[in-house]
């Protein structure tokens, strides 16, 4: 008697809809592979990318050494960015026994952000947004907060600056782009709220880093921030001293 | 109130009963035990029973300070550089190097024993090299001096260097207000290619000291 096991298969960025709704199955086991998983050491990805690269995907390469899935899908197209094209190629050539399968997700019927607006802990609502990417169907409707800060990018590698903001901040960037299932919709990612003390963040050596800081310009309350790997007393300190002049 | 600025090289100290202003005390002969009620600083944490941020303090202590509305406040310390920038009253923008920016301060006050140089007696040098760091930055002068630069020209044009990267690093602002230790170079402060104003060494302590009278006017 044959034993099967579950297809293992990573993920990177968001893939498209019709592509997560074929993983959907008991039989697939899905590993987000822009996400530290378990407690692979980042340095294992130096071999194969530069030391100053984006962080999440130095975290994809450690990651995709470390599980070995049997197919990647990594989204190569404008909803991702440059970086992942090449990285693909990487993947290609450091794990042969992996098909990698590139994909270019533009798909354009938004599921809506409820996440990115009501009250919650920030740092449980980008885990929520992030986990989305991995269903096929709508977050539940939630009640929109008053928002009192803004949270503007993507969902960072280190988790813990999300702590520092309060329940009641507003996620507006690609990571809205994320919930939203439209990972390519830049007038969504360019939106934000003039109003509120607002935190524009990007991954360190990430191209997202020209926009972030250009919309923190633009902001009459913003602060512009870029983190590596992880984050900083200096970078926690900036958040902190931001939120608490700005009375929040 | 006991209030203090744990820095990496000196510790500055104010009691708010006491009419003497505020004391300077090298950290290395700091008491280990010395508890305060209210501290910043690098080495602070361990020393206080209630913490403020940095940027916090800086902030607070320019607000105090500054009578303008919109203005860039730069702290230049042993360790690391920082600044904050308001616009119309609001909190604009600001920045803490602590890696990058190291130890420029520090470095600038070894080679000045090192060379036993006096910085008040150096002119400001037409060029500069390329500092980001003092660490890295020091390589520079070993060179410049092999190629036959005399230390003190080669020493200015490294200061002129660290004032260029902290004016930078601030966003060149079209005039700074000056905090820390360096207040008290002037080569360090003829050096920024825009008007400084000097607000000396206790910007942190008066942020302390505009916490306190806040945490008790609430």
């Amino acid at each position: 008697m044959m034993s099967s096991r579950k297809q293992r298969v990573g993920i990177v960025g968001v893939p498209p809809l019709s592509i997560m709704e074929m993983l959907s199955s008991p039989e697939v086991e899905i590993y987000d592979l822009d996400e530290p998983q378990g407690k692979t050491d980042i340095e294992t990805a130096s071999p194969f990318l530069p030391r100053v690269y984006c962080g999440i995907l130095r975290t994809v390469i450690a990651n995709s050494l470390t599980i070995r899935p049997d197919v990647i899908y990594i989204d190569t197209g404008p909803g991702k960015c440059d970086c992942a094209v090449h990285t693909a190629t990487v993947l290609e050539d450091t794990l042969p026994e992996t098909r990698i399968i590139r994909t270019r997700n533009q798909d354009s019927m938004g599921f809506g952000t409820p996440l990115c607006r009501t009250r919650m802990g920030l740092l449980e609502k980008m885990a929520a947004i992030t986990a989305s990417v991995q269903s096929t169907t709508p977050f539940q409707d939630l009640p929109p907060c008053e928002p009192k800060a803004g949270f503007w990018g993507v969902p960072p590698r280190d988790f813990s600056l999300l702590k520092l903001f309060p329940d009641t901040t507003h996620i507006y960037g690609w990571a809205r782009c994320m919930e939203n299932k439209t990972p390519d919709n830049l007038e969504l990612e360019l939106h934000y709220n003039p109003n509120i003390p607002t935190v524009f963040f990007a991954q360190s050596f990430c191209a997202k880093t020209a926009l972030a800081r250009h919309l923190a310009t633009k902001h009459p309350h913003g602060l512009y921030l870029d983190c590596d790997v992880t984050a900083g007393n200096s970078a926690k300190a900036k958040i902190q001293a931001f939120l608490e002049l700005s009375k929040i | 109130m006991l209030l203090a600025d744990f820095g990496t090289s000196y510790c500055k100290l104010l009691d708010t009963s006491a009419s003497d202003g505020p004391q300077l005390i090298a950290t290395r002969n700091l008491d280990h035990d010395l508890q305060v009620d209210r501290g910043t600083g690098h080495n602070g944490k361990r020393h206080c029973h209630h913490y403020v941020n940095e940027l916090t303090a800086l902030a607070r202590g320019g607000l105090s300070l500054i009578q303008e509305e919109s203005f860039t406040l730069l702290d230049c310390g042993s360790r690391d550089i920082k600044y904050v920038a308001y616009q119309g009253e609001k909190i604009k923008d600001m920045g803490w190097n602590a890696e990058c920016g190291a130890s420029m301060g520090f470095t600038i006050e070894l080679l000045e024993k090192y060379y036993d140089l006096d910085f008040a007696a150096i002119k400001v040098p037409a060029s500069s090299f390329s500092v980001t760091c003092g660490v890295l930055g020091m390589s520079h002068i070993f060179d410049a001096v092999v190629t036959g630069s005399s230390e003190e020209e080669a020493v200015a044009k490294f200061v002129k260097g660290i004032a260029i990267n902290a004016y930078n690093f601030a966003k060149r602002p079209e005039k700074v207000y000056l905090s820390g230790g360096l207040c008290d170079n002037p080569l360090f402060v003829g050096s920024f290619p825009c008007p400084v104003v000097l607000l000396g060494r206790f910007v942190l302590l008066e942020g302390l000291k505009a916490s306190s009278e806040q945490l008790n006017i609430q």
